[in-house]
């Protein structure tokens, strides 16, 4: 047996979560991954989940009476633009797990359309992103807190599950200019309900009530005032806990809040996020302190960045009236499904079935969705138009931005199967149809 | 047995992230994302072992997932559920008019079920489509 020749790839950046841990290295042999090595679980489950499997889409399907057709990319282009066309308020959601080019095509095309377009901000950050709006951010980049840190709470995230690399790169056990000594020279602190994974590796952990936490936010704030508050416990976490972590706060020379989604979606939402934003701008009167969202999707933060320069708006925004208008109270996925106001979809790289409340799900289901999807999910699976792309980052370039905005270039590791598109080039190809059909 | 006024937390699990991107309608997602895990204190008065369904209901819905002990406790009151298909059939849509549902933090009741099992993410989005 012939031995298989392996190209080896350095420097891959990871498709998979906000951290896109840029220093992977991929083996490929007969157009397969072989060997991942640098990856987290995750990040290494995505690379070999590329490789042909049946769970993997390779043509383009249509839905004829309840069961999937293979169809050729112009049978199933025309008729994707059809339900476009025909919608009165077709939305546009995902974009995450895809590269800006796409992204920036996926603005176009609602733009034509007249429809919603939405990213997966909506369900994570999107509350991130309105206190931002609101107050402003005192943030950087990830390399400043590696090389200056001393100081670091995770609050509401729990990165050994969700960022796995995350600690070892930029946060806590990694050796930075200033903190030669690494995990030693950094005093971890974290804030969330239950003791997770993260916390049992900390310096502190405080352990607050669910949903209290802007309660707790504000109690800091207070203390840092000098106010003495007349309560024995705040959020379920006594005062000296408290007192402790604002001394701690005050006296780093460099501190940095992680947040993650036990901010943004318990109940108080964007008003969690503005009390730690407001929180760490006061710090700011004793020492040098920062904050950054732990972004989810690999590619969320590009969303925002590109929906933004397109058109103003980061996301959740409403193109009915021929121009962008803003407002996710009102035109986010969620909402609009929740009360039945879309009557067509399109999900590009994203499963919705899967992620969104059970009753915003079930009005999915009643309009036409197509999905840009490269693998099975329940979304895809009871689609009525499936067009397979790409995996963007593995097997075609592409720019995205880590979770504190840094664009990285995605490298291509391995061609896509035959005849495969890119998100790219179906979403060109979906605009130029579209076009035609409205006679432009 | 059943336990009331308990506190349902949703959220990534790293089991939860490497089931979904090796193949959300495979038995390992189900494994992975169709279970409720308990505080150890909680568990024992429910006075069964762990993998035995149960039934997770809130004002918003209700889902039959696997039962299994915390390694993230003591949690006292708070039960967690992976984010995925089964979390999403008993969280909160309701965002205050900020677009972001209201994924963590139901009041919960927790029921062990005689019969009844534990569907996986195809059966349970069926459920969902009107016909």
């Amino acid at each position: 047996m012939a031995v298989k020749k392996i190209k080896t790839v350095y420097d891959v950046v990871c498709p998979f979560c906000g951290t896109l841990c840029d220093d992977l290295e991929v083996d490929v042999a007969d157009n397969k991954i072989i060997e991942v090595r640098n990856g987290c679980q995750i990040g290494t489950k995505k690379f070999f989940a590329s490789n042909p499997s049946e769970h993997r889409y390779e043509k383009p399907l249509i839905k004829v009476k309840g069961s999937f057709k293979e169809a050729s990319w112009d049978e199933a282009i025309d008729k994707a633009a059809d339900i476009l066309v025909k919608a009165k308020r077709p939305l546009l959601y995902g974009f995450s797990s895809t590269e800006c080019d796409a992204q920036s095509k996926g603005v176009e095309l609602a733009e034509i359309l007249g429809g919603i377009l939405d990213n997966t901000a909506s369900v994570c950050h999107g509350p991130t992103i309105l206190a931002e709006q609101d107050v402003g951010v005192p943030t950087s980049t990830l390399g400043e807190y590696k090389n200056r840190a001393d100081l670091v709470i995770f609050w509401g995230c729990n990165p050994v599950h969700a960022h796995p690399r995350h600690l070892s790169r930029y946060s806590e056990f990694v050796r930075g200019y200033f903190r030669k000594d690494g995990r030693n020279d950094r005093f971890i602190v974290v804030i969330d309900p239950r003791n997770t994974h993260t916390a049992q590796i900390a310096d502190l952990f405080i352990q607050v009530n669910p949903s209290e936490d802007y309660e707790l936010l504000n109690a800091i704030r207070a203390i840092l005032r000098g106010v003495e508050l007349d309560e024995k416990e705040i959020s379920g976490v006594s005062m000296e806990s408290i007192k402790e972590l604002a001394d701690k706060a005050k006296s780093c020379n460099f501190g940095v809040i992680f947040f993650g989604m036990g901010l943004t979606q318990s109940l108080a939402h964007h008003r969690n996020i503005d009390a730690a934003i407001c929180l760490t701008r006061e710090l700011n009167d004793h020492t040098k302190f920062l904050i950054t969202p732990m972004r989810g999707h690999y590619n969320v933060t590009g969303a925002n960045q590109v929906f933004t320069w397109n058109t103003g708006y980061p996301y959740s925004i409403d193109f009915s009236r021929g121009y962008p208008r803003y407002n996710p109270g009102e035109f986010s996925s969620v909402e609009l499904l929740l009360k039945d106001q879309i009557d067509a979809s399109l999900m590009i790289s994203s499963d919705p079935a899967s992620n969104f409340p059970a009753a915003s799900v079930k009005n999915m289901f009643k309009h036409p969705l197509i999905v840009i999807e490269p693998h099975q999910t329940p979304t895809s699976e009871n689609a009525d138009i499936i067009l397979p792309p790409a995996y963007a980052g593995i097997e075609c370039e592409g720019t995205a931005y880590r979770m504190d905005s840094v664009p990285l270039r995605l490298r291509k590791v391995k061609d896509a199967p035959k005849g495969i598109l890119t998100d790219k080039e179906i979403l060109e190809k979906l605009i130029e149809k579209v076009k035609e059909k409205k006679g432009e | 047995m059943s336990l009331e006024n308990l506190i349902l937390l949703t959220g990534r699990t790293i089991n939860q992230g490497v089931a979904l991107e090796g193949g959300k309608t495979t038995k390992e997602n189900v494994r992975a994302a169709a279970i409720c895990t308990f505080d150890t204190e909680d568990f024992k008065k429910l006075d069964i072992i762990p993998g035995t369904p149960v039934k997770v209901s809130t004002d918003f819905g209700e889902v039959i997932v696997y039962s299994t002990i915390s390694e993230e406790g003591p949690h006292p009151g708070i039960i967690f559920i992976p984010m995925g298909p089964w979390a999403n059939q008993v969280v909160n849509p309701d965002s205050q008019s900020c677009g972001t549902p209201t994924y963590k933090g139901m009041k919960a009741k927790v029921q062990v079920i005689k019969d009844g099992k534990v569907l996986d993410a195809l059966e349970l989005i069926k459920t969902l489509i009107e016909v």
